[in-house]
């Protein structure tokens, strides 16, 4: 007797293939798709192994193997044109702003949780199924709530922010309660040849940092507009030529090409005049941000100390949250923290449960 | 005895042994059509005779002898002289052989900028070659086709106020099934001094048609559409007409076409010409279902438009327009319930662009995302068309309501 039908999301990588097997195992009637995102026809070697990335054509070929090997439907669903417009333009445009953009939470708003429901539903599946280190729990009041996931190392609910609490009872993370080696260790038991596939690190689309030249080739900008001079923080003074703001991002230090008497770090960007700032480290701490467009799936109670991430591979630090109506927040930390940089994600949790977020300003 | 069928939609002696799609259904023959049983019971003869042909001990006498043999069933059934076939892999390289090669003989004649008339739904196999040849200053000028898949004659008249060295057009279209004047069109290329090619890749098994009566110079085949193995195909090229090889080798082919020969997939075509002689009963049959297909599509679902059903074509293809239906979901869909059709894509999946025949015949991106093709074959049944309305309509019901209700059930 089927659990019912799951779309899973198969990116070609462990996590999705073990999700595949985990929930075949559990009974469920499994379609999986990959959303082909890039073509990376024009911009990458195909031989290489993922480029360090996910979703590339080889990826693509990896997930419809485990889909074979499990004896799954499996489909490639077409979403250039929504990825371009939803994730990779403004991407973009946020590096040209001065800030430091956060593209996986933008494709899980618009293409996984957004595109990929709906097929849900066109494909008359019961749930939507993700490789996302998450889970999703019942609170106190018998809610649907995201949960941290049991490899806290890879937990990847921060990039979860933005998911409408509605949709919570339509999703499964299967390998959420799994930590990674145990998730290989699954991949390999079920025969899957991505078992011992290597993580997928930094931006799928990009490639190992190189955002900049990205960044070039697919922006409609000219790199030289974008020139400017580092300037001392605080005192104005100028240091020195730099390639172009989009090179740098706050709490940068390597690659700015200034000689100085002690070590200097990117301490913030002014587009207006491509001023990128730099100075000693102690002037990157700051115990408050602001945020826009945030997404709450749970009630803070007044001067309630909570936990919040600044970026993805922060551990997060307790601090008060102040809503405002316009949908904006401040957040006030106990103690001063390191390099808070407009463009990410600020992501507040009570205990393991994820309360909600916005984007910093 | 085809009323027969028809009538009573059980298989009888008529139906021709094909490989079976079990409890599926298979519409989408004009991706490729299931293997003809009988290449199977011949293999393991055709496949001992493992010689090769070329060789001139007695190890190439049956190899040579199972290629002469296919040569003359199909030549007899496409109604040309046996050494007018050259077999090649396939339709695509025989499309892009014949334009490469005119281009090239255009070229040796000292032509700077030779000039083809093309029409705009061509397959990619010679789009792309036309592409290529562009860069190395080939003048191509295009034939229009409506929404109805038709070719407007004086558009077409008036691509030749400049001499044209090569007319390309496929002889019906893989879309819509659409069949195209080629005699006219032929007849009034040769009146302006041009050769003409055709394409007849989807026409082959879907209408009855005589090389000799088309009177074209080249026109192209596959051996999957039309029953037979995968890798293999021929091009006919008109006695007189001379080739430049695409791929060089020995002198197989009379030179016109290198590397040795697929003796096994050759052999194929011959047998599905062979054994298939009452070719007129089959299309006959197969337009009847189509026919019915077609008339419970109209009745069954509303805002659904056949592309082409006025016109003449070939007797196993419904292009469907499904409003406010995304032909993806629907592929998909119909897949999991058993259902094989296409979105007009196969040769293209992964690719964001909708069908470029569809957009080419004006149909909007709109128009032709929401769109379907669906391809009967020999071996299609009338139950199965009952079956696949039935699902079909399941389908496009729910996915206009989940559409009105903006993405949600």
């Amino acid at each position: 007797m089927s659990k019912g039908r799951v779309l899973l999301a198969m990116s070609g990588g462990v996590d999705s293939s073990a999700a595949a097997a985990v929930l075949k195992e559990q009974g469920y009637d499994v379609v999986g798709v990959t959303m082909q995102v890039w073509d990376y026809n024009k911009s990458c070697d195909l031989t290489m192994e993922g480029n360090g990335s996910c979703c590339s054509s080889i990826d693509v070929e990896d997930a419809r193997s485990v889909a074979d090997t499990l004896d799954i439907p499996f489909y490639v669903m077409n979403c250039e044109a929504k990825f371009k417009a939803s994730v990779i333009d403004p991407f973009i445009q946020n590096y040209l702003d001065g800030k430091t953009p956060l593209p996986c939470v933008d494709c899980n708003t618009f293409l996984k949780f957004d595109h990929l429901l709906k097929k849900m539903n066109e494909l008359g599946c019961d749930y939507l199924a993700t490789g996302h280190y998450a889970r999703i729990d019942k609170d106190r009041y018998g809610n649907s709530v995201v949960v941290t996931s049991a490899d806290t190392f890879k937990d990847q609910t921060y990039f979860l922010f933005t998911l409408p609490p509605e949709i919570l009872p339509k999703l499964l993370f299967p390998v959420g309660g799994m930590e990674k080696p145990k998730v290989r260790e699954y991949a390999e038991r079920a025969g899957l040849s991505v078992a011992r596939k290597k993580d997928s690190v930094g931006i799928c689309f990009v490639g190992k940092g190189k955002y900049a030249e990205f960044m070039e080739e697919h922006g409609n900008f000219d790199p030289k507009t974008k020139q400017g001079v580092f300037k001392q923080y605080p005192d104005g003074k100028i240091l020195g030529k730099h390639r172009g703001i989009h090179h740098y991002t706050y709490g940068q230090r390597r690659g700015l090409g200034l000689s100085h008497h002690e070590p200097l770090f990117v301490i913030k960007t002014d587009v207006s005049d491509n001023t990128v700032w730099v100075g000693p480290e102690k002037y990157l701490f700051s115990q408050r941000l602001e945020m826009n467009n945030t997404h709450w799936h749970t009630q803070l109670e007044e001067g309630e100390i909570v936990d919040v991430k600044i970026r993805y591979a922060h551990s997060g630090a307790k601090a008060r949250v102040y809503k405002n109506e316009n949908g904006t927040a401040k957040i006030e930390f106990l103690e001063s923290q390191r390099a808070i940089t407009p463009g990410q994600a600020a992501v507040v949790y009570r205990d393991n449960s994820l309360v909600g977020g916005g984007w910093i300003l | 005895m085809l009323v027969s069928r028809v009538m009573t939609l059980e298989k009888t002696d008529l139906y021709p042994d094909l490989f079976s799609a079990g409890d599926k259904i298979y519409f989408d023959h004009n991706a490729t059509a299931p293997l003809c049983r009988k290449i199977l019971s011949s293999a393991p003869e055709l496949l001992e005779a493992f010689g090769n042909p070329s060789s001139i001990h007695q190890f190439g006498r049956r190899p040579k002898k199972i290629i002469r043999d296919a040569r003359n069933q199909f030549a007899k059934f496409i109604d040309c002289h046996p050494l007018e076939l050259i077999f090649t892999s396939g339709g695509s390289e025989s499309n892009s052989l014949v334009l490469k090669s005119e281009f090239l003989r255009a070229k040796k004649a000292g032509i700077k900028n030779p000039h083809f008339v093309v029409s705009k739904i061509e397959h990619p196999a010679s789009i792309k070659s036309i592409e290529q040849l562009k860069e190395l200053g080939l003048k191509v000028s295009w034939i229009e086709v409506d929404r109805n898949g038709q070719v407007d004659f004086s558009q077409y008249q008036s691509l030749f106020q400049e001499p044209v060295h090569l007319v390309s057009c496929m002889l019906a279209n893989n879309e819509t099934g659409c069949i195209l004047p080629i005699k006219e069109m032929c007849q009034f290329a040769k009146s302006q001094g041009a050769k003409f090619h055709t394409d007849a890749v989807q026409a082959l098994g879907k209408m009855e048609f005589s090389l000799k009566e088309l009177d074209v110079d080249y026109a192209s085949f596959a051996g999957h559409k039309f029953y037979a193995m995968k890798g293999v195909g021929a091009l006919f090229s008109k006695q007189g007409n001379v080739i430049e090889n695409l791929i060089s080798g020995g002198g197989q082919e009379r030179s016109r076409r290198g590397g040795t020969e697929n003796t096994l997939g050759i052999a194929s075509m011959g047998i599905v010409a062979e054994f298939f002689p009452q070719q007129k009963s089959y299309i006959e049959y197969v337009r009847t279902l189509r026919d019915s297909l077609e008339e419970k599509l109209v009745s069954r679902i509303s805002n659904l438009e056949i592309l082409g059903r006025e016109t003449n074509r070939v007797c196993n293809t419904s292009s469907v327009f499904i409003q406010g239906v995304d032909g993806e979901s629907l592929l998909m869909n119909l897949d999991l319930a058993g259902i094989a059709v296409s979105t007009g894509a196969a040769c293209s999946s992964g690719n964001p662009e909708p069908s470029p025949v569809l957009i080419a015949m004006g149909l909007s991106h709109a128009e032709a995302q929401s769109s379907m093709r669906v391809s009967l074959g020999w071996g299609s049944t009338m139950a199965e068309v009952d079956r696949f309305i039935e699902e079909l309509e399941k389908v496009v019901i729910r996915l206009r309501a989940i559409k009105e209700n903006g993405g949600e059930l």
